[in-house]
């Protein structure tokens, strides 16, 4: 163990003060959700969330669960995260190969235009995409499906797009010599290559399509498709009748929770992948 | 290596698709549209009638788009300055070689990853609340009187604190990004100078983080340009004068909402036409501002 300097941990005092009241603040905020989660309305009300009088009110989670939907609405929104993380990559991955690899025909253009892409208000998009969809009569889950998978498509090929950039050519000769097909070196020798950086992109694909909110609330028809945001809001929305608070934090928790975790695992990844990718001075 | 031209076709077809189908035919569809008088957003063409600049006459002079502006307006300037400088602090004060630097970071940085509703939920439903609510609570351990957060008067700011609140990570890891891109023997010559902590800060990481600077503000824009989850959550039944912001008019417009009479795409897709322009403009006077001499070091 190193010798605590105290001398310059003095000097960082007003530093540390500073960063852990903001983190004392969260950690108050997340922990007191947690205790009302297992609270009656009742103990919330009156300030006793954490003494557990009547015990710990498990049947919060179960009421949120089944009877306002939340499974509904968690299943949903895993079926859209896990869908289009996939299907963006099938899309983008083998266009982020040969617009890294290839000077073509358009080829410049289609770069520019995902870049573009990637800025656009999604208000710009929003009413033209809404009058196909009713003019195609798509509905239900494998809309938001879709939609999801072309949303992130932009982000993901330019994200991919510099990481093949970095491979040297050789693989590519090496396979050629050997006879391996130009496909297939790609799936087997090159998408291997670039997995850090799938696995990155991944986790921010997962993760924005798990807390989008707009395209979901405008096109949700029904509450079988019905994703995590726009269910928990229609709970909030409900709760004047319903009066269920416990239930209500219980939701609050189950839909904070895949994230979260996934954060508390990765978080080196992701905060290296936030500031590594677009984002340069 | 040779060129495989019917790979690079069949590789590249499908994310074309994606461009043409979910930005560029739309980006152009909306823009046509802020010009024509059309009532439902799935009328077709046919159903258009030209309407010059009408929408835009329309949506200037309505009083309810003119508050929405405003709300934006303070939002993006009040709220981006308080956030940007929170955040600058905090990377300032993560990067001064504090012990657990990983963890503030990324403690600090987490409401950004969690879902904004149960965000918005937790800041509502808890901090903010009347009867139980922390700050309320906070106010009775000092004697002091409860307040209404969520009032008519209060809303709005207390809407802002919390986006603020959501907001500071992000930034804050744009900052330290930057600042450890500055070399170390910057600030050891600087110390050896004898310039002070606050010098060496205004003298050597400002004018270097210029470039990041620029980007932060950019964003800054976008987000509080786009601004429309958080009002939902705090007025999630019925549009509200207090907390309306231009995408919450928009989608009222366009959707259907309280005190809406007839649908208008038309004057909707104008708010979205000005609300990027707004974007482009703010971008190019950051350009020029903030014009970055590409330091290489």
């Amino acid at each position: 163990m190193k010798n605590i300097n105290w001398k310059k941990e003095l000097k960082l005092l007003p530093g540390y003060i500073i960063v852990a009241i903001w983190v004392l603040f969260t950690a108050v905020m997340l922990s007191w959700i947690l205790g009302a989660s297992f609270s009656t309305s009742k103990e919330i009300f009156s300030g006793s969330i954490f003494k557990f009088e009547t015990g710990i009110h498990w049947e919060n989670y179960v009421t949120a669960w089944q009877v306002q939907n939340v499974s509904v609405f968690f299943g949903n929104s895993l079926l859209y995260s896990v869908v289009a993380c996939f299907g963006v990559l099938a899309i983008s991955a083998p266009a982020a190969y040969v617009l890294s690899r290839w000077k073509f025909t358009g080829g410049r253009t289609l770069r520019i235009g995902l870049v573009i892409a990637m800025s656009v208000p999604i208000i710009m998009v929003i009413m033209p995409i809404y009058s196909i969809v009713v003019r195609l009569g798509i509905k239900g889950r494998v809309l938001l499906m879709l939609l999801y998978i072309m949303m992130r498509v932009p982000y993901t090929t330019i994200y991919l797009l510099d990481f093949f950039a970095t491979l040297s050519k050789s693989y590519e000769e090496a396979a050629y010599l050997d006879g391996c097909s130009a496909p297939n070196t790609f799936l087997r020798i090159m998408l291997p290559l670039v997995q850090p950086a799938v696995v990155t992109v991944t986790i921010f694909n997962f993760m924005s399509v798990w807390n989008e909110f707009f395209m979901a609330l405008i096109f949700t028809s029904s509450e079988s498709m019905t994703p995590v945001g726009v269910g928990l809001l229609n709970i909030i929305n409900s709760m004047k009748y319903t009066g269920n608070y416990g239930g209500m934090f219980a939701a609050v928790i189950i839909v904070f929770l895949p994230t979260f975790l996934l954060y508390i695992f990765m978080s080196e990844k992701i905060i290296a992948g936030v500031t590594g990718g677009g984002v340069k001075g | 290596m040779k060129k495989n031209k019917a790979m690079i076709f069949w590789f590249s077809l499908p994310s074309l698709l994606c461009l043409l189908i979910m930005f560029v035919y739309p980006v152009c569809r909306t823009v046509l549209m802020s010009f024509f008088k059309v009532e439902s957003v799935t009328a077709g063409l046919s159903d258009w009638g030209f309407n010059g600049i009408g929408n835009y006459t329309k949506i200037f002079g309505s009083q309810t788009f003119r508050t929405a502006m405003g709300n934006m307006l303070l939002i993006w300037l009040v709220g981006g300055v308080i956030t940007l400088l929170l955040a600058m602090l905090m990377a300032v004060v993560i990067t001064s070689g504090i012990r657990g630097k990983k963890f503030f970071r990324a403690a600090i940085y987490m409401p950004n990853i969690i879902s904004a509703v149960a965000l918005a939920t937790m800041w509502i439903q808890y901090i903010f609340n009347y009867d139980y609510g922390l700050l309320n609570e906070m106010a009775k351990l000092f004697g002091g009187d409860k307040i209404k957060w969520l009032g008519s008067d209060m809303k709005f700011w207390s809407m802002v604190a919390a986006f603020i609140f959501g907001s500071v990570g992000y930034y804050m890891l744009i900052y330290i990004s930057g600042i450890e891109g500055i070399p170390l023997d910057f600030f050891e010559a600087a110390t050896l100078d004898g310039a002070g902590k606050v010098k060496q800060f205004t003298k050597i990481t400002l004018p270097l983080l210029k470039g990041v600077i620029k980007t932060s503000i950019t964003f800054w824009s976008i987000n509080a340009t786009t601004f429309f989850l958080w009002t939902k959550m705090f007025s999630p039944i019925d549009t509200e004068e207090s907390t309306i912001v231009p995408v919450v008019y928009l989608y009222d417009t366009v959707f259907g909402g309280k005190g809406v009479v007839t649908r208008d795409a038309g004057a909707g897709a104008a708010v979205g036409v000005v609300l990027t322009l707004i974007i482009i403009i703010v971008y190019e006077i950051t350009e020029k501002l903030f014009k970055s001499d590409d330091l290489e070091y």
